[in-house]
This record gives C-alpha cells, sequence and structure tokens, in this order.
C-alpha cells in the first residue's frame, strides 16, 4: 500500500450539528483503486464523511485534499466524484436509459470534448456525414453517450431494461441502475452510501461480490459506507471502524478481525469472547485461573489485560487434555458448525466446533498461543 | 366496496343526483328548447332556432374575452405563483403552515366584497389615496388591467398551492443526485425540479383557467360593465329570462370544463395533486 498514490486525504476534519460532534477531528488517507469501508453503527459520522466528500456539507475545520487539491469549497458538481445513494435517487420523470444518461446529457460542449475525446468524436461523425457541420458533431456525440450509457446498463447487466420506466423495477435493478448513472461517467471517486441496505440477503450477498469484481475490473476507488461488518469484511481492502465522530481502528478485514484495537472494535466485528486477563509476564497470560502461552504481545508484567479469543478458535479436546473445562449450556446447530454456550468458572464462553455435543455434557477447550490476541485495558471500563 | 360504506355514501348519491346530476340534464334540455319567458308550457318543443346565438358577435367576442383573460390570468399566475411557491419551499422558515395560510388569508373574506374593495381602490378618490397620499394602482378602474389583477389575485393562491404540494412531493435525494451528476443549480431546477413539478403546475392551472373562464362577478365589477365575459352573457340571460340562450351558453362552457378535466386525469392518474 506505500507505494500507492493517495486520492483523498481527510485532515483533522470536524462537524457538528446543533452543537453534538458528529466528527471528530478526522485524518484519513485513501488510495488510488482500493475498496475503503467506513464502518459503524449510525450516527457514528461515517455518512456525514461521505457526504463531505461528495461536497454537500462542508467541514467546520480541516481540510478535504483531493488529487492534492483543497476541495472544501468547492460545489458537489464540480467535483470528479460520483455517488450512488442509500434510496438509489433515480429520477422518475426518465426511463432507464435517460436515468443513465442523464450526467453526460447535461454537460458542456467543451467536457464532453475531452470526455470522449476529438478523435472518437470525429470517427463517429465520419459515419453520419460532414462533420464540419455543427449538428453532426452534436449527433455524434449524443451517438456517444448512449453508446457509454447502454455499455454501463450492460457492465450492471440491465441491457433489456432501457425503456423501461423507473417505478417499473425492482429494488436490486434500481440499484444497478443507480451505479449505471455513477459509472458511466468514469468517476475517480465512488462513493456509496448503504446502497445494499434495502435489498433483501440473497440478492445482497450477490451485489457484493459485483461491487467488489466491478471495483477491481475499472481501477475506480470506491468508498463504501455500511454498519453491516460482513458486507464490510466481504468487499473492503481496508476498513474504517468509526464510533461517535472518531477513528477506532484502520486496517484490513483480517487485522480488524484478528486483532481488535478495542472492546468496541472487538464487539462490533462479529461474534467474540472477550475476557479479563492478567499478562504474568513475556509469554504467558493467565485468565479464567489458568496460565496460557501466548505470543507476540508486550505488555508490563502483571498488567491488567482484556483478551479475546474468537469462538472459531477454541480447540475442543478430550477433558483430561484440555486446559479448560466446562459444561455445554446451549447449543445451536448452524448447518456448518455448531454454535455452544460453554460455561467455565460463572464465565460463558462461545465456541464454534465440528464435534456434536449434548447441553450438560462436560466440554474441553484449548487455545493454541497465536490465536491468543489481548487489547490495553480502556481506562473508565 | 365495503357494504356500511356504501350506505354512507348514500346521502352524498342524493345529493349528487338532485342537485348536479339532474340540473345539468334540465340544462342540457332546455338549451335545445325554445322554452324562455314568453313560452307558455303547451308550447314547449325542441328547438334550434336559437343556436344562431353562438354565431353573434357579441357572442363570440364574449367567448373571445373569457378565453383571452382566462389564458392571460393562467399564465401570470404561473410566473408569480411558481415563484412564490418556490420561494416558500425554500424558505428556512420553521412554520410553512404559517406562509401557506398567508397566501390563502384573502380568501377568507367574501369575494363580491374582496373585489368591490378592489374595485374602489383602483378608482379615483379612494380610501388608500387618502391614507397614502397617492394613488397606489393609478386609475386603472373599468379597464382590462383591473379585470387581470382582480383575477389574478384572486386565482393565483390556487396555483401556489398545488405547486407547492408538487415542489414538497420532490425527493430532495433527487437534487442531490442531479448536483452530484455535474448539474449546476439552474440546470438542475429546470431538468429536475421543473419536470417533476409539472403536474401541480398543470392542475393549478386547471383550477385558475376554469373559473376564470366561467366566472362573471370579477370581471362585471372592475371592469364596470366595459368588458363582457360569456359568464356576464349567462348571466344577463337568465336574468332576462332568455332560459334555453343561457342554457346553451352554460352547455358550451360545461364542454371546456369537461374537457379540461380530461387532460388532468391524462396529467395526473392517481390524482395526487389534486390533495
Amino acid at each position: 500500500m506505500e507505494n500507492k498514490k493517495p486520492l483523498i486525504e481527510l485532515k483533522n476534519i470536524s462537524k457538528s450539528y446543533d452543537d453534538e460532534v458528529v466528527v471528530n477531528d478526522v485524518n484519513l488517507t485513501i488510495y488510488e483503486n482500493e475498496f475503503l469501508t467506513l464502518l459503524g453503527p449510525s450516527g457514528c459520522g461515517k455518512t456525514t464523511i461521505l457526504r463531505m466528500i461528495a461536497g454537500f456539507i462542508k467541514p467546520e475545520a480541516g481540510e478535504v485534499i483531493i488529487n492534492g487539491k483543497i476541495f472544501n469549497d468547492l460545489p458537489a458538481y464540480a467535483r470528479p466524484i460520483h455517488t450512488v445513494f442509500q434510496k438509489y435517487a433515480l429520477f422518475p420523470h426518465l426511463n432507464v436509459i435517460d436515468n443513465v444518461a442523464f450526467g453526460l446529457n447535461n454537460r458542456s460542449w467543451e467536457y464532453l470534448e475531452s470526455f470522449f475525446g476529438k478523435d472518437k468524436i470525429e470517427k463517429e461523425a465520419k459515419e453520419l456525414g460532414d462533420i464540419s457541420k455543427k449538428t453532426i458533431i452534436r449527433k455524434a456525440i449524443k451517438n456517444l453517450i448512449y453508446k457509454d450509457s447502454e455499455q454501463a446498463l450492460k457492465l450492471v447487466k440491465l441491457e433489456g431494461f432501457k425503456k423501461r420506466k423507473v417505478d417499473q423495477l425492482s429494488g436490486g435493478q434500481q440499484q444497478r441502475v443507480a451505479l449505471a448513472r455513477a459509472l458511466v461517467n468514469k468517476p475517480q471517486i465512488l462513493l456509496l452510501d448503504e446502497p445494499l441496505a434495502a435489498l433483501d440477503l440473497k440478492l445482497r450477498q450477490n451485489m457484493q461480490y459485483e461491487l467488489k469484481e466491478m471495483q477491481r475490473n475499472l481501477g475506480i476507488t470506491f468508498l463504501f459506507v455500511t454498519h453491516d461488518q460482513e458486507e464490510a469484511m466481504t468487499m473492503s481492502d481496508r476498513i474504517v471502524v468509526m464510533k461517535e465522530g472518531v477513528i477506532q481502528q484502520l486496517g484490513t478485514p483480517k487485522s480488524i478481525y484478528n486483532e481488535p484495537i478495542n472492546r468496541y472494535v472487538a464487539n462490533f466485528i462479529g461474534e467474540t469472547n472477550i475476557l479479563k486477563g492478567t499478562y504474568i509476564k513475556k509469554d504467558t497470560v493467565n485468565f479464567l485461573g489458568v496460565d496460557f502461552k501466548c505470543m507476540g504481545y508486550t505488555f508490563n508484567d502483571n498488567e491488567e489485560v482484556d483478551v479475546v479469543i474468537r469462538p472459531e478458535d477454541f480447540d475442543v479436546v478430550d477433558t483430561d487434555k484440555a486446559k479448560l473445562v466446562g459444561e455445554v449450556v446451549f447449543s445451536l446447530f448452524k448447518g456448518v458448525h455448531n454454535e455452544y454456550e460453554v460455561l467455565v468458572k460463572n464465565e460463558k464462553l462461545l465456541v464454534h466446533t465440528y464435534e456434536s455435543y449434548e447441553v450438560g455434557q462436560p466440554i474441553g477447550l484449548t487455545i493454541d498461543p497465536y490465536e491468543i490476541h489481548m487489547m490495553k485495558v480502556e481506562k473508565g471500563e | 366496496m365495503n357494504k356500511e360504506f356504501k350506505v354512507l355514501a348514500r346521502p352524498y348519491m342524493v345529493w349528487l343526483s338532485v342537485l348536479v346530476f339532474v340540473p345539468i340534464l334540465a340544462m342540457i334540455l332546455i338549451s335545445i328548447s325554445n322554452l324562455n319567458s314568453s313560452v307558455s308550457v303547451g308550447e314547449l318543443m325542441i328547438s334550434f332556432s336559437h343556436f344562431k346565438l353562438l354565431l353573434e358577435s357579441s357572442t363570440l367576442i364574449a367567448f373571445r374575452n373569457s378565453l383571452v383573460f382566462a389564458t392571460l390570468t393562467t399564465l401570470l399566475s404561473f410566473v408569480l405563483g411558481y415563484f412564490i411557491a418556490y420561494e416558500i419551499k425554500l424558505s428556512k422558515f420553521k412554520n410553512k403552515f404559517i406562509l401557506l395560510t398567508i397566501v390563502i388569508l384573502p380568501m377568507w373574506s367574501n369575494l363580491i366584497l374582496r373585489t368591490e374593495s378592489l374595485a374602489n381602490i383602483m378608482s379615483e378618490n379612494n380610501i388608500l389615496k387618502s391614507i397614502l397620499g397617492f394613488n397606489l394602482f393609478g386609475n386603472i378602474s373599468g379597464t382590462g388591467v383591473a379585470v387581470l389583477f382582480g383575477l389574478v389575485f384572486t386565482y393565483m393562491p390556487f396555483m401556489i398551492l398545488s405547486v407547492y404540494t408538487a415542489l414538497e412531493k420532490i425527493d430532495f435525494a433527487l437534487e442531490e443526485a442531479a448536483l452530484d451528476l455535474g448539474l449546476s443549480p439552474i440546470k438542475k431546477f429546470w431538468k429536475v425540479v421543473f419536470p417533476l413539478s409539472l403536474k401541480g403546475v398543470v392542475t393549478g392551472s386547471i383550477m385558475v383557467f376554469l373559473p376564470t373562464l366561467a366566472g362573471f362577478a370579477i370581471p362585471k365589477i372592475l371592469s364596470r360593465g366595459r368588458i363582457v365575459f360569456i359568464g356576464t352573457i349567462i348571466e344577463n340571460k337568465f336574468v332576462y329570462t332568455n332560459y334555453n340562450h343561457g342554457a346553451l351558453l352554460a352547455v358550451v362552457i360545461l364542454f371546456f370544463i369537461l374537457g379540461s378535466i380530461l387532460l388532468l386525469t391524462k396529467f395526473d392518474k392517481e390524482g395526487e395533486t389534486l390533495l
């Protein structure tokens, strides 16, 4: 990632509504061709950041830098950025193809000339007739706009829907039209504001793969906003976890999942067990009254720590070989694996395993040293 | 429909038949009869001889006046009313209901009274002149401008309300989407806001056009009888008991109204702009 070119830089940006700070001194660099997700519960400021980049809101403090230029005061329509809105915002008075072509149809002559390139326009015009005539050039540009629009519709698999009215489309199809409408303008940056929130599960999963695929093929930077951690995990190159206007953690999905920086992130990203423990000495940690081997963390000797263990990181073994012995108090068959709640020394642990146990049965657990993750105890807890 | 609701609708159906359908039917029948005050019941018969009335120049001029003034009133109401509705929509004022109330406030007073007062302050000597020290309207009473002013003043609120309703229904995200796609605010207005408010404009236009076309009180008072509308003639015909003449002209007006309503339903299938 280090050799990549920064595309958007946010420097110390802040925004508040009625004395309530929604974005608090955020610094963030977004690189070319990456899929970055802003993840957090509603009200964490993720949409506000997106809207500041799009140009709908001005930051109160700090700078929005795009391609090295300060964009703070540039209105939305002058930015090389397009947005896919949460509720699609398709124009009900236009049909599908006109919705897609809307942006280009309303651009100036000069803009379109550099957008398509003189050669391409002339080539198209030659097929229509005399290229010295303005009307022919105009017609050629129109043709190119609609060719591109059809291409964009093809990209989102809606070729047959050109002449449909937008209110005759399903939610998923409207979503695709919204996507095509943004992509046809060949933006450098595409902002997506919870675009999948209104779709049903199956469709949402399909769209996740398609979006990722599109991003990879088109080489556009995607900035995605969601409150769904699974969605963020599936698609992103990097994830920004936010809480109350502040960035909690920034990293690859893997690093955020495996090494959450605090309880908030650990809880937000998937199911997990967080236990109170003590860092005895190098490579040894004690929790649930047992000493465990651990690796890769340095704290002070005898410092209190939070231990994070993902439910799938427990190894289920015979009770005589186990480090922890508990009793299954709840079981749920989840298809691929079984989910158990195991009571160990008055602490309920969530365990995923392929082995099957009955409620009330004793169960033995061990944990590999590299699966034990530790976090500094946050003040105020 | 629910059975109970059908029962509830019955009084209205009676009302509608007695006071709308029967009179319209009677009017159509009268319009093709020879009924007037000099005809006794025994002599009553179907007659078309009075149809020549439609080609008389006084009738044609009255029709022309009505159409010209109705069209001008609609256009002026549209231009001014749209602007006002748009300003109300854009205003940051918390309680827009109050703004709308101000718009319809003049309707709370009696139409004739309001028009008479208007005629009064448009004439040479009036109370407003003695307060202000100058004549606000000049001395336009009796002119076409006075009539036009009165018509726009009276009917523009209908335009404002229906355009405002249509504007309020436009999802703000659509305007943001237009800006996002590179449209300047002015282009955004013409390409997104205006087309989406057209339904309101059509409804408003019909609500202004129809009463202006058929009305007679405002032109009669403000033009001091100098400008004759078709409504004025119809009124006179009935006052002077030329029933078949009056009915015939009223039927013609009725066709105009039905045509307009057909136009409306074509634009507004869900009837949503009619509130």
